[in-house]
């Protein structure tokens, strides 16, 4: 599902006989979707339900964190998900996102899987904030008790800037 | 050096550093299993030992066990696993 913003295709010239929508040029996004975007999207749900089964937190001998990265099509403004490799019990590597031609990275997502019932604080940690801060997109963590949102609210200066982390 | 930042006024410590130190690490192994991947930081302040264990990678997500150990008797006073 894209975001909206981009993609639309644009009223056709007068006079062209076309039908809104059947002639016209795709508009590239003017903007990168917002933190409150990317959870509702039904890519970034499924992924970040898939990456919450896959942390096993039921598990205690096996549960750790997984991961991955969220980008915008430039063009269409479709989103896709990209996942990382596995983490450990309590940190994940996110530094190195994959490039996707058209596309440039607009957030990403881990999981935090031990449970707040035995005190793990679910919410980002000082290490979390500080490195979502640099990479500068959205990041979604998905722990026992719900959702929670670190970093800028939408990649930092918008999807210009290349396909990795804005710069 | 570290009894120099004791606080003055406060009772000289009688928990060492290295007794804090295992202390927080038979805790630390138990919640978070494999700790090869953080360093430990041990420091004396006035609201006891504090022992902090930060990720050795910087650039990765998450975070590690910290602690503040009595310096008399030994106990944790609090204790805050970051993920």
């Amino acid at each position: 599902m894209p975001i909206a913003g981009c993609g639309k295709p644009s009223p056709p010239s007068s006079g062209d006989g076309g039908t809104p929508g059947d002639g016209g040029t795709t508009q590239p996004c003017s903007r990168a979707p917002t933190a409150a975007e990317l959870q509702n999207n039904p890519e970034v749900q499924s992924a970040l339900h898939q990456a919450w089964t896959d942390s096993q937190a039921g598990d205690p001998a096996k549960r750790h964190e997984e991961g991955g990265w969220i980008y915008q099509n430039t063009t269409t403004g479709k989103i896709s998900v990209r996942r990382a490799p596995a983490g450990a019990q309590a940190s994940l590597d996110l530094s190195h996102p994959p490039t996707l031609d058209g596309s440039v990275v607009v957030g990403k997502f881990h999981t935090h899987p031990n449970p707040t019932s035995e005190g793990w604080n679910p919410g980002p940690s000082p290490g979390d904030i500080r490195v979502d801060a640099l990479h500068g997109v959205p990041d979604l963590i998905q722990a026992d008790d719900g959702v929670h949102v670190s970093g800028p609210d939408s990649r930092r200066g918008g999807p210009g800037g290349g396909p990795g982390y804005p710069p | 050096m570290r009894e120099e930042s004791v606080e003055r006024g406060h009772s000289r410590p009688t928990i060492t550093c290295d007794e804090a130190l295992k202390t927080a690490q038979v805790d630390a192994e138990r919640a978070y299993r494999d700790l090869s991947s953080y360093r430990i930081c041990v420091t004396l302040e006035h609201d006891g030992w504090h022992v902090d264990y930060e990720l050795k990678n910087v650039a990765t997500q998450g975070g590690g066990p910290h602690y503040v150990i009595d310096s008399v008797s030994g106990r944790i006073v609090t204790k805050r696993y970051e993920q």
